[in-house]
């Protein structure tokens, strides 16, 4: 099974409104594996968009957070800090929403919106290496000292300052590249452009573009020693100025034509090492060897190696080993303290005092407990402290808030009860009790601490089996990428090149002039392409993608499809996908969820929902949609769903549902599993239901596709046959 | 298409132009499109946003003013294009005096004959401009445009909020200058029993609703001026799908019980094909073929129309696996540069906008 990226569980979250508490999303679960599309389906306030703003982090004021945990990368996303969520709300995990025009600014050029978001992303991300740069150095130093390496301060000061030349050389480099290129495609262009004779304002800003271009582009790694013949090319293009006719046109075309090759050859040569360069030119030889890239690349790692990283590497190691030791102490010390501590947490009726003191010395243990070594962000230890802060004060909170709603509900009541009294019919109604599940709240507050014992036991046994030199040559690599990101500064010219591949990449035409344009200058599916890039932009794991085609027509409408599907298949995305048209997800979705009222009542693969769907529910909206065979009464659902202040007793589907049984009335039907995948919420299958069969428009239909897929394979198999 | 008719049409649009902008910006949003529609007929009308399915609708019931062209409803003209005639006059009386159309003096002047002609053809084309307008105020007086009445697709946007339901559907009413109270109240619950709602939504105002409680209004709102002919511009896009049913079985009863005709007007071509008897297919303006629903499915001729129907997501994961949407591009499929494209009859009832070449061709493939 691939790797799962998502997991969320229990999830509950209901809205305070002036009415009252509406639940909207009620104990739902589902996982989302690497690459695949989980597609959610269902009425417009089922709480599919709920569930995906909840996700990303972006649910509205009024809303609570009833329970349930969303796991992404260990992380528990419902309760971590507003400052941990922007790392990964965009970046990890990115959105694409209804209706494009709404989500694109008018006023910013396109292009302009895409670079932002890459500036932005760059930025923060300068600061934040500096940031952990700085506190890796500075641990390393102090763990170095610690096991008794004397000279670590030097040698942290000579990585620090090879890593800083390694990234200046990187940057360059990486900048003079996508020069080059876009030297290339503007010449390309503009030589295009003569030869149609198309002498226009175009053509001048592709000469001046490439001149720039080409200017930029001339770093020792890319153009190297034909740099001469580049700047000569660039001279003739510049002295030709802006004639006005083809035969002013001709040395231009020739400068261009000779340029080509050059840039061309720039693209294809080797890629320089920088880091192992950076040191050789810090610590060995101010003079960058004249030799070809790959052998340059072999002597320079060499020189690094034996000159430094080796021994460095070897003392790093025993620093890290320290490290690992000493916080395996911490951790068993704190599993005691918290075993010790837990009691107070389980009692029946916990008292305030009590659990306060017992968690101050939990959260005291537990802060010790992070190895300053760590690479990968413990994020379970490092969001204890809130995480049982939260627990605590739902609990003592909910205490206190669910007596005054008790009061409130009591004199509501009374005052309501007074009226009928009188004979006269109120025209308002109570409004229920909004209560917390303080059983719930308690049990959690106790399981917080237990998930913590469990997570450092894991730890110290996974710890005894460690490869010390494995995580060792980890923190180099990371000190290296963290100097390389803390000076790299994209500039606006790398990020526009960057920008108009992306644009590229999901099927705009003419970028570059496209780049340039307002958002009311693209038509409806153009814009929900430029959304889609923008989320692309930070790369992200996760695409959510809330109900991108809805307000787009049919051909539209499978141009992004297929663009979706595309990207994912190229980026390995994973995708939720909501939609209220199940006629939509038919080609896209590898698992389909279908929810009603705020929970999940079908959940299985696409083939499990269309062909063997279970839920009477599925087979209303499966129903509902028409048939391009058929000219039969669409049969409609009856009703409206229900108002989630008031959430039904039993099924929630029960009132409008023609077949409903006796008992979908009085009690919640449990999830049912049919097969591996396959699961419902209905009593139509338990064992003691009655038999009930899919409505006749479904049955025929898919006799019907059955008889054309079996159709097909019959004529491929014969085609096969005829190939043979 | 008037030779195809066997008895007159409720309603039928003749090489209907609408163009917006002047001179060189002109956009021609529908490009000489004619069809007519049976009474009692559903008649689909599908296309991609933008390609004037809307205009086309809008222009019949006169929101626009046709560029040129004419529709007739139950035989008597109410649209009549007269903006090519007073181009045409301009241009000639240019002439007349000398000059071209940027104001510089022509070098051959015209002789005293043409001179001559060129004013008898201008009284000729200022009667007919006379004569469109007294058809649409005769239009107009004898109430033929209440006939035809309008859906729109915005059930939200197309109700004003400060109005209560039984303002909103009693106004088409009150603006014929009905004043008897009574009988509006009486009319008014009619109508709202007749779309499934009860009398007490009357005092309601519109954002008390659900979509398709709000769509039901609006075509409350239609039905209470008695029309013969519904123009519906996407009265299902912005609802969700189960409530689409529901609106989709409404138009379909009253269709039943009231006798009406239908210009259904849509991009999801399931449902168009599901609710009409006739599609025509729009593309950039032009209507490039026109048959009834079954044959336009069973065989699509035109490209555009089958790259449409290529699109059409099914609910059958296997087959939308291996679906291979066709892509239109005019500029590759067709070679109109020899030979302008006319509207022709591939089949009786099967129309496709082709050349002479391609004609042949799609005859020769039908067949097949």
């Amino acid at each position: 099974m691939a790797e799962k990226k998502l997991e969320v569980k229990d999830l509950k979250i209901s809205f305070r409104t002036v009415n009252g508490k509406v639940q909207a999303v009620r104990n739902i679960n589902f996982d989302l594996y690497k690459g695949e599309t989980l597609a959610i389906v269902g009425e417009s306030g089922s709480g599919k968009s709920v569930t995906s703003r909840a996700i990303m982090g972006i649910l509205a004021n009024n809303a609570i957070k009833d329970g349930g945990k969303i796991l992404y990368d260990g992380k528990d996303l419902m309760k971590i800090t507003e400052e941990e969520f922007q790392k990964v709300r965009g970046d990890k995990i990115a959105m694409i929403f209804q209706d494009p025009l709404s989500s694109l600014n008018p006023i910013m050029r396109v292009g302009q919106q895409l670079i932002e978001a890459m500036i932005l992303k760059n930025k923060a991300l300068r600061k934040e290496s500096k940031d952990n740069m700085k506190r890796m150095f500075h641990a390393l130093d102090t763990r170095m000292e610690e096991v008794g390496i004397s000279d670590a301060q030097a040698d942290l000061a000579k990585f620090k300052d090879f890593g800083l030349e390694h990234a200046k050389l990187e940057t360059a480099y990486t900048e003079a590249l996508d020069n080059a290129n876009e030297a290339l495609a503007v010449a390309q262009n503009a030589i295009l452009r003569i030869d149609s004779k198309a002498f226009d304002a175009q053509l001048h800003t592709d000469i001046t573009q490439f001149v720039h271009a080409a200017n930029r582009s001339k770093d020792y790694f890319v153009v190297r020693d034909r740099a001469e013949e580049l700047d000569a090319a660039v001279a003739e293009v510049k002295a030709a100025g802006t004639p006005k006719d083809e035969a002013g046109y001709a040395p231009v075309r020739e400068a261009l034509a000779k340029a080509i090759p050059v840039l061309e050859e720039a693209a294809g040569y080797d890629v320089p090492n920088t880091f192992t360069l950076g040191y050789y030119l810090k610590n060995v030889q101010n003079e960058i060897p004249k030799t070809s890239v790959a052998e340059m690349n072999a002597l320079t790692h060499k020189e690094t190696e034996e000159g430094f990283m080796n021994a460095f590497i070897a003392k790093a190691e025993k620093a890290v080993k320290y490290s690992s030791e000493e916080t395996d102490k911490a951790r068993r010390e704190a599993i005691e303290i918290m075993q010790k501590n837990l009691a107070p947490l389980e009692k029946e009726e916990p008292v305030r005092a009590e659990v306060d003191a017992a968690v101050k010395e939990m959260k005291a243990a537990v802060a010790k407990c992070l190895d300053p070594l760590e690479v990968t962000k413990d994020s379970l230890t490092h969001t204890f402290d809130s995480s049982i802060d939260y627990a605590v004060d739902l609990y003592f909170g909910g205490f206190q808030r669910n007596e005054k709603e008790e009061k409130r509900f009591a004199r509501m009541s009374a005052k309501h009860q007074r009226i009928i009294d009188r004979g006269k019919t109120p025209d308002w109604e109570v409004i229920p009790m909004n209560l917390v599940n303080l059983e719930a709240a308690r049990v959690d507050m106790a399981d917080t601490v237990k998930e913590q014992i469990a997570h450092f036991e894991d730890q110290l046994s996974a710890n005894e089996t460690a490869d010390f030199s494995k995580r060792t040559l980890e923190i180099v690599d990371y000190l290296k990428e963290q100097t390389e990101n803390s000076s790299y500064h994209l500039t606006n010219h790398v990020a526009r090149e960057r920008a108009i591949k992306l644009m590229e990449g999901v099927g705009i035409d003419n970028p570059r002039r496209r780049f340039r344009q307002y958002p009311f200058e693209f038509s409806g599916g153009m814009r929900q392409r430029i959304v889609i890039a923008i989320a692309l932009t930070a790369d992200p794991d996760i695409l959510i993608c809330d109900e991108p085609t809805t307000a787009l027509d049919v051909t539209i409408q499978a141009q992004i499809l297929e663009l979706i599907n595309n990207l994912k298949k190229q980026r390995n995305l994973s995708v939720i996908f909501i939609t209220h048209d199940l006629g939509v997800v038919a080609n896209m979705a590898d698992r389909i969820a279908v929810m009603y009222a705020g929970q999940i009542v079908e959940y299985g693969t696409a083939h499990d929902v269309f062909y063997e769907p279970a839920h009477p529910y599925t087979w209303a909206l499966l129903a509902s949609v028409p048939d391009l065979d058929t000219k039969e009464k669409l049969e409609s659902i009856p009703g409206t769903p229900p108002n989630m202040i008031y959430p039904p007793k039993g099924d929630a589907f029960a009132d409008r549902n023609a077949n409903a049984l006796e008992i979908d009335f009085e009690m919640e039907p449990p999830m049912f599993q049919i097969t591996d995948s396959h699961y419902a919420k209905t009593w139509l299958l338990d064992p003691r239901a009655p038999k009930i069969e899919m409505p006749k428009v479904i049955l025929e239909r898919l006799a019907r596709i059955q008889e054309r897929n079996e159709a097909k394979k019959a004529e491929m198999t014969k085609e096969e046959k005829t190939n043979e | 298409m008037s030779e195809v008719t066997t008895n007159d049409p409720i309603l039928r649009v003749e090489h209907l132009c609408m163009y917006f902008g002047r001179g060189e910006f002109v956009k021609k949003a529908v490009d000489d499109v004619s069809f007519d529609i049976q009474k009692g007929e559903v008649f689909g009308l599908v296309g991609e946003s933008g390609c004037g399915k809307t205009t086309t609708g809008r222009t019949i019931i006169r929101l626009y003013d046709a560029t040129s062209g004419n529709v007739y409803f139950k035989g008597k003209r109410i649209v009549a294009g007269t903006y090519a005639y007073k181009q045409e006059i301009k241009e000639l009386k240019a002439k007349i005096a000398g000059k071209a159309k940027d104001g510089a003096a022509l070098e051959n002047k015209l002789s005293e004959k043409e001179i001559e002609e060129a004013n008898k053809r201008i009284a000729e084309l200022r009667e007919m401009i006379s004569s469109a307008k007294k058809d649409h105020k005769d239009a107009r007086k004898h109430g033929d445009v209440t006939q035809i009445q309008m859906i729109y697709q915005d059930p939200v946007a197309s109700l004003d909020p400060r109005m209560t339901v039984k303002e909103i559907i009693a106004e088409g009413l009150r603006i014929k200058g009905v004043k008897d109270n009574d009988y509006i109240d009486k009319k008014v619950v009619e109508m709202l029993e007749t779309v499934g709602l009860v009398e007490e939504h009357a005092t309601r105002y519109p954002h008390e609703f659900s979509g398709g409680q709000r769509q039901r209004i609006g075509i409350a709102r239609s039905i209470i001026m008695d029309p013969e002919v519904i123009i519906a511009d996407e009265p299902i896009s912005a609802l969700d799908v189960s409530i689409r049913a529901q609106v989709i079985n409404l138009l379909n009863d009253l269709r039943a019980s009231m006798g009406l005709t239908i210009l259904f007007i849509a991009h999801d071509l399931s449902v168009v094909k599901y609710f009409s008897d006739r599609i025509g297919v729009m593309y950039y303006g032009n209507m490039v073929e026109m048959a009834t629903s079954d044959e336009l499915f069973a065989h699509p001729l035109h490209p555009y129309t089958r790259s449409l129907l290529s699109a059409i997501p099914l609910p059958d994961p296997e087959s939308e696996k291996g679906r291979v949407r066709i892509r239109y591009n005019p500029l590759v499929d067709h070679e109109y540069s020899t030979e302008t494209p006319e509207f022709r009859e591939i089949v009786p009832g099967h129309f496709v906008r082709c050349t002479t070449k391609e004609f042949e061709k799609y005859q020769e493939n039908y067949n097949k």
